[in-house]
């Protein structure tokens, strides 16, 4: 992501006085646009109980406060009957383990698609491909009863089992695209000195497909950390709520929260999100542009 | 390929994956379709007792909220795939062309809400939405924006937008930074002014980077559940439900019909409509591969 360097061909557009100002307008008009609704929430959450409905230019409070977070904690544990700290850790487990298998799984299952022959290999791929497609929700009520059966509705492997099933095709996609991408010289060379298929995947291909399983670890960190529906269905036990299933309780609950307990319970889940964002800001805009490209 | 023929052991790498795959992806995809055919409620433990034929699809053709919700999903969709690529098309080239010092800081700031849960954010703007939230302030207004039937999936649709829009700016972007510059370079030398060179040059070439965004809304808008439900629960009265929230309602939802076999023919027909379009792609991607 670097910043291109403006050959020849933006001349006429740094000519232009109009497109400069147009652009400088329509930019900034979009960064306040994004940026407002969340430093407002900010602004709520670190309000003083008794202003919290005024401020200054909207955004700067009269009176700074932490009370409100100290609230959203207590409402939390309180009310939801788990605390913060708990979905957090709900949350933290179901993904990193959903991640980790899917992960696993399609370093050894895109192989087999790419370097191995097997019957039926392109229909079951088209297959893989159609079901990214698939909105989560069209599995939801079968999913449910195969859950049930199982004996796991409401403990973690419920969760963890059919975000794998939801998401091994894009695990497999962005590696299978990849192992292609490696010369063919190369596992030859391999194979000609003698490697198992094993050592080649684990001694050749692996080292180079580092940037391809970082992909599909941010990707799959996104979409299981902030997957709704299926956590909420799946897992309707309050202690093993995880962070958006939590959150939307409190959000949407029948007993309305004050204004600032609510704003510091949304920003509780924002703030940490954020502060990867940060520092891992090029391989999450890197990774969702590669993403983007399996389809 | 290392083997020249199928060997045992390739089923020791795949199936793990496919195991996995088949039984929490394809046979409930499946089965789902065979439930919208039968009548079960949450608490039944034998599914496939009553069959009723089409009788849940007669139920959802004759309720009027399952074509509201049908209405509402397109409108989505609409929303999605024309009008926020739309926004994210000027925006990438405004970014990319308008010679910002901070570039990459204003990617990464539009970027942001791409990473937060959308139950997050569907919270954020909730309380803006509300009766006494911000923006009636800012407006001097005092309008229950969220109970507005005629307002309220134009304003979810403004949520998503909001939320996505650094998505589809990003890979705009990536489109951008591979684009073929001679083109401009000959349109220099003849003396285009930046809108011509916007709208004959860049916008065209970047067509293939539209389509891919298209679709990628297209996916996305079917998707669309956890926004409505944190902003509206589908209301004011089943006025903004789409597809996946009106299944949930029949299925899940407490104090709802607690009806599944309903909520199938409804997942039926969120399937049928991603299939229709997933078959027209392909003979439209053959269509033009064979001019």
């Amino acid at each position: 992501m670097e910043q291109p360097k403006l050959n020849n061909y933006g001349a006429s557009f740094k000519r232009s006085p109009i497109f400069y100002i147009i652009t400088r307008i329509v930019v900034l008009f979009f960064i306040i646009i994004i940026i407002f609704p969340l430093l407002y929430t900010l602004s709520l959450s670190v309000r003083s109980p008794e202003t919290v409905y005024s401020a200054r230019y909207f955004l700067i409070p009269y009176e700074f406060s932490f009370e409100n977070y100290i609230d959203a904690f207590v409402n939390a544990e309180q009310k939801l009957k788990v605390s913060f700290p708990r979905m957090f850790l709900n949350s933290a487990v179901v993904t990193s383990l959903s991640v980790t298998l899917i992960i696993t799984m399609s370093i050894f299952a895109a192989f087999a698609f790419s370097h191995l022959r097997f019957p039926m290999k392109e229909s079951l791929y088209n297959v893989m491909i159609a079901s990214v497609a698939m909105p989560a929700q069209v599995l939801l009520i079968p999913l449910f009863y195969i859950l049930i059966y199982l004996g796991i509705i409401n403990t973690y492997q419920a969760v963890i089992l059919a975000y794998a099933g939801f998401l091994i095709p894009i695990g497999i996609l962005i590696l299978r695209m990849f192992y292609e991408q490696i010369p063919y010289e190369l596992t030859e060379a391999g194979t000609v000195d003698g490697a198992s298929d094993f050592q080649l995947l684990i001694k050749v291909l692996l080292p180079l497909a580092k940037p391809a399983i970082a992909t599909c670890v941010i990707l799959l960190f996104l979409d299981t950390w902030n997957e709704f529906i299926y956590a909420m269905i799946f897992m309707q036990d309050a202690t093993i709520h995880t962070v958006p299933v939590g959150l939307a309780k409190i959000g949407t609950s029948r007993y309305q929260v004050n204004i600032g307990t609510y704003s510091a319970s949304v920003m509780i889940t924002i703030i940490p999100v954020m502060v990867i964002f940060a520092v891992f800001q090029r391989w999450f805009i890197a990774g969702m542009t590669m993403g983007a490209l399996k389809h | 390929m290392i083997y020249k023929t199928f060997q045992f052991k390739t089923l020791l790498y795949l199936l793990p994956a496919v195991f996995i795959f088949l039984t929490f992806n394809v046979i409930p995809g499946l089965t789902s379709l065979i439930l919208s055919f039968f009548d079960f409620t949450g608490f039944e433990t034998n599914l496939f007792k009553k069959f009723v034929g089409f009788d849940n699809f007669i139920k959802i053709y004759e309720d009027k909220y399952f074509w509201i919700a049908l209405k509402n999903t397109f409108l989505f969709v609409f929303g999605a795939v024309f009008i926020q690529t739309g926004i994210a098309l000027i925006l990438s080239i405004f970014i990319f062309f308008g010679n910002f010092k901070f570039s990459v800081l204003v990617r990464s700031i539009i970027f942001f809400p791409c990473v937060l849960a959308p139950v997050s954010v569907g919270l954020v703007w909730k309380k803006i939405l509300e009766q006494d939230g911000v923006l009636n302030s800012i407006l001097g207004l005092d309008y229950s924006w969220l109970s507005s039937i005629s307002l309220v999936m134009w304003l979810i649709i403004m949520v998503n937008t909001w939320q996505w829009i650094g998505y589809n700016l990003v890979i705009y972007y990536a489109g951008l930074q591979s684009m073929n510059i001679e083109l401009l370079e000959a349109s220099d030398i003849d003396g285009a002014n930046w809108s011509q060179k916007i709208f004959s040059i860049v916008i065209p070439l970047l067509w293939p980077t539209t389509i891919l965004n298209m679709i990628l809304n297209l996916i996305g808008g079917f998707r669309a559940f956890d926004i409505v439900y944190v902003l509206t629960r589908g209301g004011p009265a089943h006025y903004s439900e789409v597809l996946a929230s009106y299944l949930y309602y029949y299925s899940f939802a407490a104090g709802g019909p607690n009806k599944m076999g309903v909520g199938a023919s409804v997942a039926f027909v969120i399937f049928a409509c991603i299939l229709t379009i997933a078959v027209a792609r392909i003979i439209i991607s053959k269509r033009l591969e064979q001019n």
